[in-house]
């Protein structure tokens, strides 16, 4: 018997095999969820779509059509400049959350001993306060006369630095809002690696760094582009960071949408905003899963 | 391939010859690949019935079946003379040991054992008095309010046992149940595994890989693979009368020759020729396979009626017990030889590797396959 | 040398002496990773009207939170949403990874796919999409368009969590129910639904918690009374800086902080490890 043979025979014997009673209970639970899910989340995403070649009638409400006129408006430089901006916040967030998480998970899996648990629960805790509550907490303390202005001054080395408004603050609080989802798969990966790679590692490389770049990083990879998805798809979607820690000098792609439904009162041009939003995650997602691929065929 | 073949009973004539089980024509695809093929067997009642063969040769797919968890492609399963092919499991009077135990982490051990009586609808007292014996039987009386995360790997195996046999079935199925032990827990396991099967007197059909198992416990044993029954018959008989050469192979070490017969002998090799007395069934010039045991060659001391080759010894590796020889009678021919190390055995180390020996057998020890 | 480094590591997992660095990054970040919320906590007892000068410990910004009709009507409204949410989203959620990890027909990789994807997409998009939904319905907007939008979000969470919980749950588990006497739905009933029941709690709670916490949702989908206490707040933090505004945000950390501390302890009082910390951390 050949390998191929046998591997396959194994497979079969350990597939799961039911009974046609059986997969017809499957098929009552499966019925509800999936209805609801078609129902309230595909058909109101093709709803978004459909009102994004449509207009503004004159009595100022959304109807459908077949125009692409909401497109073209946005090729607008005012709008392309939103875009790019978003983008590039998004990529900062990511890298930085990548660089400052990288650490603390390397830390915490590989010399958080029997403390390892408590410190990620520890991580963990503050990102379940609300999001919206933590972003404030941000406002406060960066503004003019917030907290970390006030103790900059009793120093007495400057008069106090603007923080508010500013892309820094944008992006600082994006990192601040969602680094933690770097950190847990990183940490998740660098549970799994098998520790003694490290130790061959540094027989090979001369220093504990070229070791870690050499042997850890690689070892990581799918963790971290776990990391990347997960701080990058709501990083670029996000809007109250923008809102309450920027100004309209730092607005987003979520500003522009979040607007045009509740204050330009333009819903095909933002649902157009919206494809837009989802185009770019689309493309994104072709590349990471790309990329997780390839991780995957070479690990 | 089976001893015996026989048609499907009625409810109306079940009698006490009917056999436990009765797979007629039993088939089993998933795709392209038919994993059981064609399988006919009769298990009778009582008996400890096992199903050997490497993974993937289709036992543990057949047990599936017997216990309803899979459907035959084709083919029936009888069960006590009653046709139970599309019977859902629930309603079949047959219980099964899983492989990982599958116990039910939020039920203590009474819950677990008394799960089946319950479903049935039994009362609480004749529950709790059933499960109290059980227990018993299988020692673990004690435990009764133990979750079965606080038990070791042989106390779940046991409780997994407990679980089954309390509904007192018509067959217990095993899948390979003593896989995830240790050896020496699993030593202890099939002896008691044998003698809780004496007891209860229900017909068990056990799936192992395990051919010492196999033997050690059954009554009768069926070697499968290819998704075919390549034998049936008692423990004697598979091992000591195979007849396929996957069986030879698969029951022991077995050393197997192939050749032309030809006027009482065997050519196995340009120059080799073995004899084969007393098989007037053969005819000149076809092609023979022969099967001799380690155990059944002898090394020295020959006795007259003895068939005997040159050799030289190839390896030499002690065993404690035994003494294993691999003896080269040709280029291509090494066969091998397992001598006890009695005292009274005069030729201890007096072989060793390079020497010319004779090894001899008699002719009744081969084992003449196809 | 290579069987040293691997017991070594197996045993403590500390393969080189700690790199001080590592160790005083991780501090400063958990640290700073805490002063935002830490500060909310402290100001909300300030006795001044500052958010940056501390003038003493006094309860007046809770006292005014709970004399707040508005204020108190919106934590009435987001605690029914996240609970009606949260009740709603187990059980489907958990039918959908019943089914999802049971059937492995096309149809069913397909649902399972798309179930995930309200995971993958920006809050805003489904925001946007419910908003229109309901437009088109015709529906008013209120606390049930919350509710169901809510619903559709935590149906993928909870299926990705419930899954999770199953596929490490053997299959022989729910066949030695049926071998014992349980039908089909039987089985589900008295063996598999206990057998999960820790993770679904875990579960539960943490979607209590997302929700409760909830904003860009509830800002789309709200109604205009009573509204969110998410959206509430974020509309009064664009009129005015208020402390009260911390008290209220400190009352939500103590909701939020008391749920995930349950559901990392209740797996553990009901005696199985499965902790939503587990569910968290992929660990």
């Amino acid at each position: 018997m050949s390998l191929q043979v046998e591997d396959a025979l194994v497979d079969a014997t350990t597939e799961k095999r039911r009974s046609p009673t059986r997969t017809r209970l499957w098929g009552v639970l499966l019925a509800p969820p999936a209805i609801w899910m078609i129902v309230f989340f595909i058909s109101s995403i093709a709803i978004v779509v459909m009102l994004s070649f449509g207009h503004v009638n004159d009595v100022g409400k959304a109807v459908f059509g077949f125009s692409l006129d909401n497109y073209k408006a946005l090729a607008d430089p005012v709008y392309l400049k939103v875009l790019l901006r978003s983008a590039m916040f998004a990529i900062a967030t990511t890298v930085i959350s990548l660089v400052l998480g990288y650490p603390v998970a390397y830390t915490i899996a590989l010399h958080g001993g029997k403390y390892k648990n408590a410190l990620v629960a520890f991580l963990v805790i503050p990102f379940f306060a609300s999001y919206l509550i933590r972003m404030y907490a941000w406002s406060t303390l960066l503004a003019d006369e917030g907290l970390v202005n006030q103790l900059l001054r009793d120093t007495g080395l400057t008069e106090g630095i603007r923080f508010l408004n500013t892309p820094g603050a944008v992006v600082a609080g994006l990192v601040y809002g969602s680094i933690v989802f770097m950190v847990l798969p990183i940490y998740a990966s660098l549970e799994r690696m098998d520790t003694a790679l490290i130790e061959a590692g540094k027989d090979l490389y001369h220093s504990p760094l070229q070791t870690f770049f050499a042997v850890t990083v690689p070892a990581t990879r799918a963790g971290m582009l776990g990391g990347v998805l997960l701080v990058f798809l709501p990083a670029l979607g996000d809007f109250v960071s923008a809102q309450l820690l920027g100004g309209p000098s730092t607005y987003m792609i979520g500003n522009l949408i979040q607007q045009q439904f509740f204050e330009g009162h333009d819903q095909p041009l933002g649902s157009a905003l919206t494809v837009v939003l989802m185009l770019a995650l689309l493309v994104f997602m072709v590349f990471y899963l790309r990329a997780t691929q390839r991780v995957n065929r070479e690990t | 391939m089976t001893d015996q073949i026989s048609t499907p009973a009625g409810t109306e004539n079940v009698t006490s010859e009917t056999p436990a089980i009765q797979l007629i024509g039993l088939t089993k695809k998933f795709g392209d690949t038919t994993v059981v093929n064609n399988l006919t067997l009769d298990i009778r009642r009582g008996e400890f019935f096992s199903l050997l063969g490497p993974s993937g040769c289709g036992k543990t797919t057949t047990l599936r079946m017997i216990a309803g968890f899979s459907d035959a492609t084709q083919g029936r399963i009888l069960l006590g003379g009653q046709d139970v092919t599309s019977v859902q499991p629930h309603k079949r009077n047959v219980n099964t040991v899983f492989q990982s135990y599958a116990l039910f982490d939020h039920l203590d051990i009474e819950g677990n054992v008394g799960f089946g009586l319950k479903r049935k609808g039994l009362d609480k007292a004749e529950v709790a008095r059933r499960v109290n014996d059980m227990l018993e039987l299988v020692d673990l009386q004690g435990r009764k309010n133990a979750k079965p995360r606080e038990l070791s790997g042989g106390q779940k195996q046991r409780v997994a046992l407990a679980r089954a046999l309390v509904n007192r079935p018509e067959v217990l199925l095993l899948d390979e149940p003593l896989a995830a032990l240790d050896l020496k827990l699993r030593h202890r396991m099939q002896v008691e595994l044998k003698e809780i099967q004496r007891e209860v007197g229900i017909t068990f059909v056990f799936v192992t890989h395990d051919q010492d198992e196999a033997l050690t416990l059954s009554d009768r044993i069926a070697i499968m693979n290819n998704g075919v029954v390549e034998q049936c018959g008692t423990p004697e008989d598979v091992y000591e009368r195979p007849k396929t050469v996957f069986a030879a192979g698969f029951i022991g070490t077995s050393n197997l020759m192939t050749g032309t017969y030809s006027a009482g002998a065997v050519t196995v090799a340009p120059g080799i020729r073995i004899e084969l007395p007393g098989h007037p069934e053969l005819l000149d010039g076809s092609t023979a396979s022969i099967a001799i045991r380690p155990e059944k060659i002898w090394i020295a001391d020959f006795e007259p009626d003895m068939v005997r080759v040159h050799g030289q010894v190839a390896a030499t590796v002690y065993h404690g017990a035994t003494t294993q020889y691999l003896v080269n009678i040709s280029p291509e021919i090494q066969l091998t030889v397992v001598e006890q190390n009695l005292v009274r055995s005069r030729h201890d180390d007096r072989w060793s590797d390079g020497d010319s020996v004779e090894i001899g057998w008699k002719p009744e020890h081969v084992v003449v396959i196809g | 040398m290579a069987t040293d480094a691997m017991t070594q590591a197996r045993r403590g997992r500390s393969v080189e002496g700690k790199p001080k660095f590592a160790v005083a990054f991780t501090a400063l970040f958990m640290f700073i990773l805490y002063v935002p919320i830490v500060v909310v906590v402290l100001f909300s007892f300030n006795s001044k009207k500052s958010l940056s000068v501390f003038g003493g410990f006094s309860t007046r910004w809770y006292q005014q939170f709970f004399h707040d009709e508005a204020l108190l009507s919106s934590l009435r409204a987001s605690l029914l949403i996240a609970f009606v949410a949260m009740l709603a989203s187990i059980v489907l959620g958990t039918m959908l990874a019943l089914a999802l990890e049971r059937v492995s027909s096309r149809p069913a990789r397909i649902t399972g796919t798309v179930a995930l994807i309200p995971l993958v997409t920006p809050e805003i998009v489904t925001g946007v999409a419910a908003l229109l939904f309901f437009a088109g319905l015709g529906m008013k907007l209120s606390l049930v368009t919350v509710i169901l939008a809510e619903i559709t979000f935590s149906i993928s969470y909870v299926a990705v969590i419930v899954r999770g919980r199953l596929s490490s749950m053997s299959d022989e588990v729910e066949e030695a129910a049926r071998d014992l006497g349980c039908t089909p739905f039987q089985a589900l009933r008295l063996v598999t639904i206990p057998t999960i029941l820790p993770a679904l709690i875990a579960a539960g709670l943490l979607i209590f918690a997302l929700v409760f916490d909830d904003f860009v949702l509830a800002f789309f989908t709200t109604g205009v009374d009573p509204q969110p206490l998410s959206v509430r707040i974020y509309s009064e933090i664009r009129m005015t800086i208020s402390p009260a505004i911390n008290a209220v945000g400190t009352c939500m950390l103590l909701v939020s902080v008391l749920l995930i501390s349950l559901s990392l302890i209740v797996p553990r009082l009901l005696g199985r490890k499965d902790s939503s910390l587990d569910l968290i951390s992929g660990g």
